[in-house]
């Protein structure tokens, strides 16, 4: 019997609960990777002080500057409760794509820059689409779509390693403003930006925090999920043939075989940062902490003289730290997932 | 209530069906202006699916609704909401990662506009907040920035309403036993959120359980019972006795079950 004539109340145990946050609180995302900037920064100033040369700093900014524009993307992604592994291969055709264009068919760069970042929408609006309309899980279709575009890409460019291209191109990728500051690091810093303005200034990113927090209370608000998670893979796939680009610029060369771990690697910053693993809260400032405190690990690393494989190993620790580290704060009460069915 | 009063909402004939589970058969409901109407019925007796057909989550198979007298074709969330119905659901649907004032206004946000693109004008919608919830809903948040995780049953049950109520052209709100998980402060201040919203002219319709609650709140119940329409009582001059009577059919003794 379903009926309660006299329910008995339940007490509410909410009635209690401390509304203002303490101001730690509402920084306590950053807490972890900048704990662990600080740790590495005082183990560096023992080890090797030659870390903190402006050189080498510079340095540690031009192989994050990718992963900043990845980044940014990648945290309206996940903020929408999405993820995606195809973003290496999309960077890897989107730079053969425009490499075969300039080399093979006398396209300006320009030209072949913007059907480069037109291969990367079409790859990221093919995700969406998949993920929308076929239904396959986000994880399973970016991994399996990650495999067809490396495909293509192996075909287009046959194995060949495509070299020397026309300035900007690697002024872009390698290039120094002032013979010091990374033309790179200001293109993944803008990116950065914008993404910031998307994230709070926007109905995509309003939305995608309204998806990843609770895609019920999403849809009652007739919010139309497919479409906004086909904008925030469309996002993905022209950041992913932007960093492609700035790829190309920097080895002023491509082959269809790079860019292999940039959806880890980039997975890895962002949630470093702060940004929830399964969406409803994003941050594109702990973002490019995460970012940089990746790329000054695997630059220790290589300054202490590790071998590479010690970087894998290293990113790996930290990806399993971080997650283990929020999860840890979620139990604790201080983001309580109340949200999430 | 006046019955000669045009209805503000009227729901005839409507039907929905599941595979082969008839979840609404040939169900009618009128609404009339300043009214609160409780549903009441078991588990499974098609109250909740007639609110989401009403709120355009589901699509009846038959049947029409009427705002004012003037058919609606409700397919989507949005139609429903652009028809000036506004639902506060059983689990308030808040997005506990963001604001009071971001939850309030989701799906509705006010956009300035810089070089065409628009964007989230977050002050007018932070003041615009603050003034529905203390004139409308009658609470004031001692931390409004913070995500509504932070915040009580209560207070999120008011950032709920106020969502509900911020819409211009409200005609209808439907709450889905909006007091199920409440203490007795909180219930109490919900039947005055639930009484000032009706003062506003709204015509409400409330989904209980709870007869008590029906009986302190709403001017008529109507009561389903298998996806079927079992009557309607006026509070006024009914008992809950009646009430549980047509709820759970007039072959079981009502006595027995008391």
């Amino acid at each position: 019997m379903t009926i309660t004539q006299t329910a008995p109340l339940v007490a509410d145990r909410d009635v209690e609960r401390k509304v203002r946050l303490p101001w730690y609180k509402r920084y306590i995302n950053l807490i972890g990777p900048l704990v662990m900037i600080i740790a590495l920064s005082v183990t560096m100033a023992i080890a090797q002080p030659r870390f903190f040369e402006l050189a080498n700093l510079m340095i540690i900014l031009q192989d994050a500057a990718i992963f900043m524009v990845l980044g940014m993307a990648m945290t309206i992604v996940i903020t929408g409760k999405g993820i995606d592994l195809s973003i290496g291969a999309v960077a890897a055709l989107s730079a053969v794509i425009m490499a075969l264009l300039i080399k093979d068919f006398g396209l300006g760069l320009y030209s072949a820059m913007a059907a480069a970042v037109a291969v990367g929408f079409v790859c990221g609006v093919t995700n969406g689409l998949v993920i929308t309309q076929l239904r396959v899980p986000d994880l399973l279709a970016t991994l399996a779509m990650d495999q067809v575009y490396r495909g293509i890409a192996l075909v287009l460019a046959a194995g060949t390693v495509l070299a020397r291209f026309p300035e900007p191109l690697p002024f872009l990728g390698r290039g120094r403003i002032m013979d010091v500051f990374p033309t790179a690091a200001v293109v993944g810093m803008i990116a950065l930006g914008i993404g910031y303005v998307i994230l709070n200034y926007t109905w995509l990113g309003r939305y995608a925090i309204a998806i990843g927090g609770n895609r019920e209370a999403a849809v009652l608000t007739g919010i139309n999920i497919n479409r906004q998670k086909i904008f925030h893979y469309a996002l993905m796939g022209v950041c992913a043939a932007l960093a492609g680009i700035l790829l190309t610029g920097r080895l002023n060369a491509i082959q269809a075989t790079t860019a292999q771990g940039f959806a880890l690697h980039t997975i890895a910053a962002v949630v470093v940062g702060g940004t929830l693993l399964f969406g409803g809260r994003g941050t594109m400032f702990g973002t490019l902490v995460g970012v940089l405190l990746l790329s000054m690990v695997t630059n220790a690393l290589v300054m202490l003289r590790f071998q590479f494989f010690w970087q894998l190993i290293a990113s790996g620790v930290i990806i399993i730290a971080s997650i283990g580290f929020y999860s840890y704060l979620q139990q604790d009460g201080s983001g309580d997932s109340r949200s999430d069915e | 209530m006046d019955e000669s009063k045009q209805p503000v909402l009227q729901m005839t004939g409507i039907s929905k069906s599941f595979g082969g589970l008839r979840a609404l058969i040939d169900v009618s409901m009128d609404l009339f202006p300043n009214e609160i109407l409780a549903i009441a019925g078991e588990n499974g007796a098609g109250k909740s699916t007639l609110i989401k057909v009403l709120t355009g989550i589901y699509r009846a198979d038959k049947g029409e609704i009427r705002v004012h007298g003037k058919k609606l074709n409700i397919s989507t969330r949005r139609d429903s909401i652009n028809a000036g119905i506004a639902a506060v659901y059983q689990n308030l649907g808040l997005v506990d990662t963001l604001t009071a004032p971001a939850n309030v206004f989701l799906g509705l946000e006010p956009v300035k506009r810089i070089l065409g693109i628009p964007f989230i004008d977050n002050s007018t919608m932070r003041s615009r907040a603050v003034a529905v919830l203390r004139d409308r809903v009658g609470i004031e948040l001692p931390d409004i920035d913070a995500p509504t995780r932070n915040f009580s049953g209560g207070q999120r049950q008011a950032v709920a309403i106020a969502r509900a109520v911020i819409g211009a052209d409200l005609k209808v709100l439907v709450m889905d036993e909006p007091l199920a998980a409440l203490g007795p402060e909180e219930t109490r201040n919900t039947f005055n959120l639930i009484r000032a919203v009706r003062q506003r002219g709204t015509a409400i319709i409330l989904i209980s359980h709870n007869l008590d609650h029906v009986f302190q709140l709403a001017d008529r119940v109507l009561v389903m019972r298998g996806g079927k329409h079992a009557g309607v009582a006026e509070v006024a001059r009914s008992s809950k006795r009646d009430v549980l009577g047509m709820i759970v059919g007039s072959d079981v003794d009502v006595d027995a079950m008391a």
